[in-house]
């Protein structure tokens, strides 16, 4: 069993603490991604799950704990690996960012392209290949060769995605994929990532689309002021939500 | 005096006025993106040494520094008469370039400082290394808020090398002032300034050009 368990988990953090400053925003935090897990992580702004994120993919430095990726330590009890290990490790995941950060001097193809042929020395005709078969899955094949800024904030974060999946990571994060666009275009990024929790692609996905949470995630990660209060299936944790806090913030989500 | 002369005069000077700008330009720029990496190196006394370069090459003349090069040098105790320029030429446009790099380095920071903090995440996730986010990432960003400026400088650049008289080298100004005392003829000034605006134009349409083409955000 302790095997089985071993051999699906695809991210573990142990202990992770985090301060900016005086400012402790992780006192603590404990979470196991197995694979094809599609996680959702709520919680009010401040609370710590955007800097959750940035930790696991080392856009952030922790303080103390550890991280474990596919069984590899990215950092044991606060100290870190070689630069060149943190390379490889990185390699497994891919990241979505709220605001995209698309490559506004590159067309959308060449955004897809840029890492694979830097980082990858992929064959040009295959890596040229993928990109097409990314941009159809998202849907923008016909705006391969336009520039970031003739998109529209769904569109744009439809490339990000697509271009997250070109380097064919086992882990996708997600950092508030859809606060930063119109309400009438979160539709189409969020039926993205259902497809994608379909193919059983493992994520992790801060958010405040309830919906989604509900929806698409096996798993719901509620955090409070720095740790996880809260833990459980969609219908656990919106159901029966066992904390005080989880309730009232639950609540005010309900009558946005 | 004849048109002739007026004009092979000039055209002399304009030669030299071109070389100068023509050797000055790109080792300058691309010294002035070494600067500015430099100045946002992690190693401390780069950076305190290329502040301090920025500081007295901004703060000071070129004019001055121009005499300071090629006179100055040989003055230099120990080291001065193996370090001094012997040819005048070389002298100026190793002025110019160390001087306008300061100006370049400066204008690029700030490009750099334009460039959002997002892009460089975005590189490092999709596994990017430094030296290829800055090159593949960072650099057109930085050079597309820092066009105008770069515009700006590179006119003044042409203008500049009008101060090379100082050392004794016959450019187009200089050429045209020898015209005026000889003849009491005001005219050559007036031809003079003709071909300051045929060589800035060259400048100000490549730079009109490369605006557009860096016109993505």
């Amino acid at each position: 069993m302790n095997e089985q368990m071993q051999d699906t988990t695809m991210l573990r953090l142990e202990g992770v603490t985090k301060s900016f400053g005086k400012n402790q925003v992780l006192k603590g935090i404990d979470l196991t991604v197995h694979q094809g897990d599609v996680i959702a992580v709520i919680g009010s702004s401040g609370s710590g799950k955007s800097t959750m994120l940035r930790c696991m993919i080392d856009l952030e430095k922790v303080n103390g704990g550890s991280i474990y990726i596919m069984g590899s330590p990215l950092v044991e009890n606060g100290v870190y690996v070689k630069n060149k290990d943190i390379h490889q490790l990185i390699l497994r995941m891919g990241m979505v960012f709220q605001h995209f950060n698309l490559f506004p001097h590159l067309t959308v193809k060449k955004n897809l392209l840029l890492a694979p042929k830097l980082v990858e020395k992929r064959e040009k005709d295959q890596a040229e290949q993928d990109a097409m078969y990314y941009l159809e899955k998202v849907g923008l094949a016909d705006k391969a060769d336009a520039l970031p800024k003739e998109l529209s904030g769904g569109q744009k974060q439809r490339v990000a995605i697509a271009r997250a999946l070109m380097m064919k990571p086992a882990i996708l994060l997600f950092d508030e994929p859809t606060s930063a666009l119109d309400p009438e275009l979160t539709g189409e990024v969020l039926a993205i990532m259902r497809q994608l929790a379909q193919e059983k692609m493992t994520m992790v996905v801060v958010t405040h689309e309830m919906g989604f949470a509900r929806g698409a995630a096996n798993k719901v990660v509620f955090m409070n002021d720095g740790v996880i209060l809260e833990e459980g299936t969609p219908q656990e944790v919106f159901g029966n939500p066992q904390h005080a806090r989880t309730q009232e913030f639950l609540r005010s989500m309900d009558l946005e | 005096m004849e048109f002739s002369e007026l004009i092979s005069a000039l055209c002399e000077g304009a030669l030299l006025t071109l070389q100068v700008f023509i050797i000055a330009l790109p080792c300058s720029l691309v010294l002035g993106v070494l600067i500015t990496l430099a100045v946002r190196s992690r190693i401390a006394p780069l950076r305190w040494f290329f502040n301090a370069y920025i500081y007295v090459l901004r703060g000071t003349p070129l004019l001055l520094q121009m005499l300071f090069l090629f006179y100055g040098l040989y003055y230099i105790p120990y080291i001065g008469p193996s370090i001094a320029f012997s040819d005048r030429m070389t002298a100026c446009c190793v002025a110019f370039i160390l001087n306008y790099a300061a100006y370049f380095a400066e204008i690029f920071r700030g490009g750099l400082l334009a460039v959002d903090p997002g892009q460089y995440e975005a590189a490092k996730v999709l596994g990017l290394r430094k030296p290829q986010t800055f090159w593949y990432v960072v650099c057109p960003q930085m050079f597309r808020v820092a066009l105008p400026s770069l515009g700006n400088e590179t006119i003044t650049l042409v203008k500049d090398t009008s101060l090379i008289f100082c050392l004794g080298l016959h450019e187009l100004l200089q050429n045209a002032t020898s015209l005026v005392n000889t003849y009491a003829d005001f005219s050559p000034y007036i031809y003079c300034a003709v071909f300051y605006l045929i060589l800035t134009t060259i400048p100000t349409i490549l730079i009109r050009r490369l605006e557009k083409r860096f016109n993505f955000q």
